[in-house]
């Protein structure tokens, strides 16, 4: 009998610990134009202003996005292929947006509908430089560290919110590689906030997706290249890059 | 070989291994708490000292330990966090050895009241630096209208007490500062006591230097307890304006200026200007500045169904209650002085959006035209020449509230007011002389008109809608009451001759002295319902009712002036009063699906009217009454598709419904042109437009290109034309009518692309129209048929900041042929050319050249008008932080702008030539607070949504 109670005990702690360690993250990520826009070299103060002035009070654009998490791998996706108004009425489709880590391996494999094409950029992982800052907050009932990285590509500052209780490296968008898992993300001082609204833990095995990897296949080096160009090509034509690219 | 290969393989592992040993290194240690308990589960990271760089991490066993392996030698800094305590930091220098044992590692608890009371209950970021504790201050709810020092009350480990003296962690605070700053002298008290709760973002508490140590540079060792509130960055407070003021040749001036203030929830706004440079109304820009948040709504629409909801409105709903915006063109013909000013408040928070204006605006035209219209008719045709002068006036008032208030999470109100009171006056005189088939003079008008008016007008809606538990179960209602109260006076004067002998007028055929008072009051209420049902997830079903009831009541008393006395004109004067009642009932699917839109439907709908006629209320003849209703079923489908890779289709089907104006309904005969009489037609039914159009669109963002195909089809039944019978006196009257056939089929396609990315785009369009209108002229039946093709080349070339040139052409031919006169076709060539040049020269001084040429050729009447309008400016930025700007403009350089309008359709042509504003130079002034923009690129209007 003691002998059972311990095999329990014993199974039940490696299954806590599994289940710890693998499940699936909803986020909301929202995302304000006005203030994409005032970031817009081109633009004078007073169209700024005017900008604020007439968009400033509205609410941000809202999606829902999923992430797949255990300690050897993630997926990041959009929760549903196809969004919806508020009232329902209206739908439109989700751009193909998957980002697959594969942490043991080292690999990665990002599906990106963008600049009017789906790009599969298939390479090796690449921890982002993340520096470790001494603030804490709660994060969808998680205590979370927060930690700091800039994007040179996109030119923006990049805040991570870690969870202190799930050993896992996985995060939202392209960034991981923190000791605990990103529950929340904001995008140069809320451009964009990608922030966790519930973490079920559960093995991931049979639910994760598993995307098929059809597109233009192109390597890391050439996604920052495309992306470098077309960032400087539509500042000089005075246009905004990321109504094409995500931000 | 290979033994020697073998050895070497062995020989460079073992190197490998070697220099990991003395270059790598692990760091091991144990967490414990304050009792030594070990600390299982503790995150801990190894950063570089220098910027907190991760390069590292771990968790401690299950026996607190842990241990980081193949780090390189170098000095680190060591963190350790845990749940529940403040974080660990501890910078160390790695011992020679392979493992550097860092032994017991002791973390302290947060304290339980911070720890529970602002990470967990107020869920603020919580952030220690050092001795810096920083609190966020949004997260901590105070009364709206709070001060600081209530918000620092609610602060774990703050303490404030009477007085208002602050204490934090147990020790005085000796000084506040905001944004870093010292606030208004030394007393704490003054920033805490004064400074609203609401305009503070972050509140840090830390030991500071000092004063006197900042100042002297000598650290003192003795630390103040500080206080630092951090200013949000949307409460900060703003204000700016912008005056424009210019005066030039021939007495031509103007001024334009607004100024706004706002903050986080208010934005309130004025805005003026005066000009007689014939610009009337505001651009998009002043407009956006004036209206700020409420300039677009989406939602206040309340005739719900087909062609009527979800569509976008730009500016107010109705065009003639909202403020006038003309995209800060000029008016091309005539002069007018114009004047306006107004002022704007909204509030606006999440729950409730208020927003109230006040807008005058007043315009004074003159118009001196000479024109020549020609009519064809079945047995040759009647051309009649017109030189005539009109001076007319016009001012309007108007006020504005709408409210929006979500009552809860489900139940959101619109309530929309508009008010106007408009005050005009028109004097008109003229000489018209009318030549039958050739040249010889056959009959002359003279006419003398001028009336004044006042009108009120009244426009209410309110909107409620309710949004049930279940996603996509909506409910909506609406109702609405407008009013519009019009009284007008005419006085009319006019003198027809007929030429018998071909020069001299003789026998005075008819001599109108007339007075004429018309007041027509209308009023209508109208009432909307709106249901949508999710079927499945794909599938909705919406279901709509729309009632509206309108009444007409319109008294209109002719008096012939007959010297001394006024005598009442029994076939002129008319009372009435229609009543117009509107039933529709409408359901349609929708289905939704991954970008794919579709829906179909269909509405029955049902209109009556009765009205009654009489000529004067007080006529004890019976009146005339008329009662007519007209029901009929219309079907509605509409698609719309995502095709990936911003590529959309789109079709649609639809028919729409055309109510006759009141004008053309009115039993009244208009005869304030006497060779051009009139009349309405109470038997007048809606117009019905079955309409079929469908388009196509791509834009790739990467290469810049992009494609736009529309095509459209239109087929009337009912159609309102005007009939017009010319007697042998030439009087024409014009009868509007009912007739089916009429049909119009158009497309338009257009291809962008860039020539050099950045540099050069071209874009290339054309689009073609085929149109045919049927008419009775003489009781005839005629077809008009106007076949248009149009082709346009856009070029834009922008090489540097230096220098731009956008230039356009736009080529155009439209043939029209009548089916009654094939003499008459003709055929018209419209040409426009448009250059835009910008170049900054040294010293800051821009240059702006803007180039129009306009052909216009209709060969059978030898018309060949070529119009080169060339306007040029000058400008400099000056004053600091580029806050003014002067600028010299030659408008009209070649004095051409002759404001000529020609036109074709049905069964006239008509040309018109009215003296209008030309060659003018101006001096203008600008003083921006925000500061000019001057920029050689052409401005683009900024869509964010």
């Amino acid at each position: 009998m003691k002998k059972f109670v311990f095999l329990l005990a014993v199974l039940s702690c490696h299954l806590t610990a599994q289940a710890q360690e693998a499940g699936v993250v909803t986020y909301e990520r929202s995302q304000s134009w006005v203030k994409i826009f005032s970031r817009m070299t081109f633009l004078s103060q007073e169209e700024k202003d005017r900008m604020k002035l007439t968009w400033g009070s509205r609410e941000d654009w809202k999606v829902k996005m999923k992430l797949y998490f255990s300690p050897e791998q993630s997926l990041y996706t959009y929760e549903s292929d196809q969004a919806t108004s508020d009232d329902g009425r209206y739908s439109w489709r989700q751009d193909e947006f998957v980002i697959q880590r594969n942490f043991d391996k080292e690999k990665k494999l990002e599906i990106m509908e963008m600049l009017g094409r789906t790009y599969v950029i298939d390479d090796s992982l690449r921890t982002p430089r993340w520096k470790v800052t001494n603030k804490i907050k709660e994060v969808a009932g998680h205590i979370c560290m927060s930690a700091e990285t800039t994007d040179s590509l996109k030119n923006q500052k990049i805040t991570a919110w870690f969870a202190q209780d799930i050993p896992v490296q996985a995060g939202p968008e392209q960034y991981f590689g923190l000791p605990g898992l990103i529950l929340e993300l904001d995008i140069n001082d809320g451009d964009a906030l990608i922030t966790a609204t519930k973490v079920e833990f559960k093995p991931i095995d049979k639910e994760m997706p598993k995307p098929k990897a059809k597109g233009k296949k192109i390597s890391d080096k050439e996604y920052k290249k495309l992306i470098a160009d077309h960032i400087a090509d539509s500042i000089k034509a005075q246009r905004n890059p990321y109504w094409a690219i995500r931000y | 070989m290979r033994q020697l290969l073998s050895l070497l393989l062995v020989i460079a592992c073992l190197g490998s291994a070697y220099s990991q040993t003395t270059a790598r290194f692990s760091v091991k240690g144990t967490v414990v708490d304050s009792g030594s308990t070990a600390l299982v589960g503790a995150t801990v990271m190894l950063l570089t000292p220098k910027d907190s760089s991760l390069v590292n991490f771990g968790r401690s066993t299950d026996k607190g330990t842990f241990e980081l392996k193949g780090n390189k030698r170098m000095p680190y800094l060591l963190k350790i966090s845990y749940v529940g305590y403040l974080p660990y930091q501890k910078e160390f220098t790695p011992s020679d050895d392979a493992v550097t044992d860092l032994g017991n590692i002791e973390l302290k608890p947060i304290t339980k009241e911070l720890f529970e009371v602002v990470v967990r209950t107020a869920k603020a970021p919580l952030s220690i630096r050092g001795d810096t504790i920083e609190y966020n201050a949004s997260s901590f709810k105070v009364p709206p209208g709070s001060t600081v020092e209530e918000l620092l009350r609610k602060l774990p480990g703050v303490q404030v007490d009477q007085e208002g003296n602050i204490k934090a962690q147990g020790e005085d605070v000796k000084r506040v500062t905001v944004d870093g700053k010292t606030f208004f002298g030394t007393d704490p008290k003054l920033a805490t006591k004064n400074l609203p709760a609401e305009a503070i973002s972050k509140v840090q508490v830390f030991n500071d230097k000092t004063e006197k140590a900042k100042i002297t540079g000598v650290d003192d060792g003795v630390k103040e307890k500080t206080v630092n509130l951090e200013l949000k960055e949307s409460h900060k407070k703003g204000g700016f304006g912008k005056v424009t003021a210019g005066v030039g040749t021939d007495a031509r001036a103007q001024i334009r200026g607004n100024y706004n203030k706002f903050n986080s929830k208010e934005q309130f706004s004025v805005i003026g200007f005066g000009n007689n440079t014939n610009q009337s109304g505001l651009s998009w820009d002043d407009y956006q500045d004036f209206r700020g948040s409420q300039s677009f709504n989406w939602s206040d629409q309340g005739d719900f169904g087909f062609s009527n909801g979800g569509y976008i409105f730009f500016g107010d709903d109705n065009d003639s209650f909202g403020v006038p915006v003309n995209g800060g063109g000029r008016d091309n013909r005539g002069f007018s002085k114009n004047y306006a000013g107004g002022a704007n408040y909204n509030y606006d928070t999440k729950k409730t959006k208020l927003s109230t204006n006040y807008f005058y605006n007043q315009t004074q035209q003159t118009l001196d035209a000479v024109s020549t219209r020609e009519n064809f008719l079945p047995n040759g045709s009647l051309r009649t020449d017109i030189g005539s002068s009109r001076i007319n006036f016009n001012g309007i008032h108007r006020g504005s509230l709408r409210f929006e208030q979500k009552l809860d999470s489900t139940n959101t109100l619109i309530v929309i007011g508009n008010g106007r009171f408009n005050k005009g006056d028109d004097s008109f005189n003229s000489l018209e002389q009318f030549r039958r088939t050739g040249s010889t003079l056959s009959g002359q008008s003279r006419i003398n008109n001028s009336s004044n008016y006042d009108a009120f007008a009244l426009q209410t809606t309110a909107i409620f809608t309710h949004r049930f538990q279940k996603k996509g179960r909506n409910f909506s209602l609406s109702t609405a009451y407008n009013r519009n109260n019009t009284n007008g006076d005419a006085d009319q004067r006019s003198e027809n001759t007929l030429v018998t002998d071909g020069t001299n007028p003789v026998n005075p055929i008819r001599t109108i002295n007339q007075i004429n008072q018309t007041n027509s009051l209308r009023s209508e209420f109208k009432a909307s319902a709106l249901y949508t049902e999710p079927i499945s997830k794909k599938v909705f079903w919406e279901t709509f009712y729309n009632f509206s009831f309108r009444r007409d009541e319109v008294d209109r008393d002719v008096f012939d002036r007959v010297d001394p006395n006024e005598v009442f004109n029994d076939s002129l004067s008319r009372y009435y009063v229609n009543n117009f009642t509107y039933n529709r009932l409408g359901s349609s699917f929708r289905y939704t699906n991954k970008g794919f839109n579709f829906s179909f439907g269909g509405a029955a709908l049902n209109f009556h009217q009765e009205g009654q006629f009489t000529r004067d209320q007080s006529s004890s003849a019976a009146p005339t009454t008329v009662g007519r209703t007209f029901f009929t079923v219309v079907p509605n489908a509409s698609m719309n598709y995502d095709l990936k890779n911003n590529r959309y289709l789109r079709a649609n089907y639809s028919v729409n419904i055309r109510q006759p104006s009141t004008r053309d309904l009115q039993p009244v005969v208009d005869n304030s042109n006497p060779r051009y009489i009139q009349e309405g037609n109470p038997n007048l039914l809606p117009q019905l437009t079955h309409s079929l159009s469908g388009g196509y669109n791509m834009f790739n963002p990467a290469t810049f290109t992009n494609v736009f195909i529309n095509v459209n089809y239109n087929y009337n039944i009912n159609q309102i034309v005007y009939n017009q019978t010319v007697d042998s006196l030439l009087i024409t009257r014009t009868r509007p009518i009912n007739i089916d056939g009429g049909q119009s089929v158009g497309s338009y396609v257009s291809f962008g692309f860039p020539l050099k990315k950045t540099k050069s785009n071209l874009n290339v369009w054309s689009n073609v129209n085929f149109g045919n209108n049927p008419i009775y002229i003489n009781n005839v039946l005629n077809k008009t048929r106007s076949n248009n093709y149009n082709l346009g080349l856009r070029l834009d070339y922008t090489p540097s900041e230096k220098f731009t040139l956008y230039t356009n052409g736009n080529w155009s031919v439209t043939n029209t042929s009548y089916s009654i006169s094939s003499l008459q076709n003709q055929r018209i060539y419209s040409y426009n050319y448009n250059a835009d040049m910008n170049v900054l020269f040294p010293a800051g001084i821009y240059f702006n050249g803007n180039f129009n040429y306009r052909i216009y050729q209709n060969k059978r009447f030898g018309f060949d008008q070529k119009v080169p309008i060339l306007n040029l400016s000058v400008y400099k930025v000056i004053f600091k932080n580029k806050r003014g700007e002067i600028r010299l403009t030659a408008y009209d350089v070649f004095k051409r702008n002759l404001g000529i309008t020609q036109s074709a359709s049905q069964n006239f042509i008509s040309q018109e030539r009215v003296q209008t504003l030309s060659r003018y130079f101006m001096l203008n002034f600008t003083y921006n607070m925000r500061g000019v923009k001057a920029t050689t690129r052409r401005q683009g209007g900024m869509i964010i949504f």
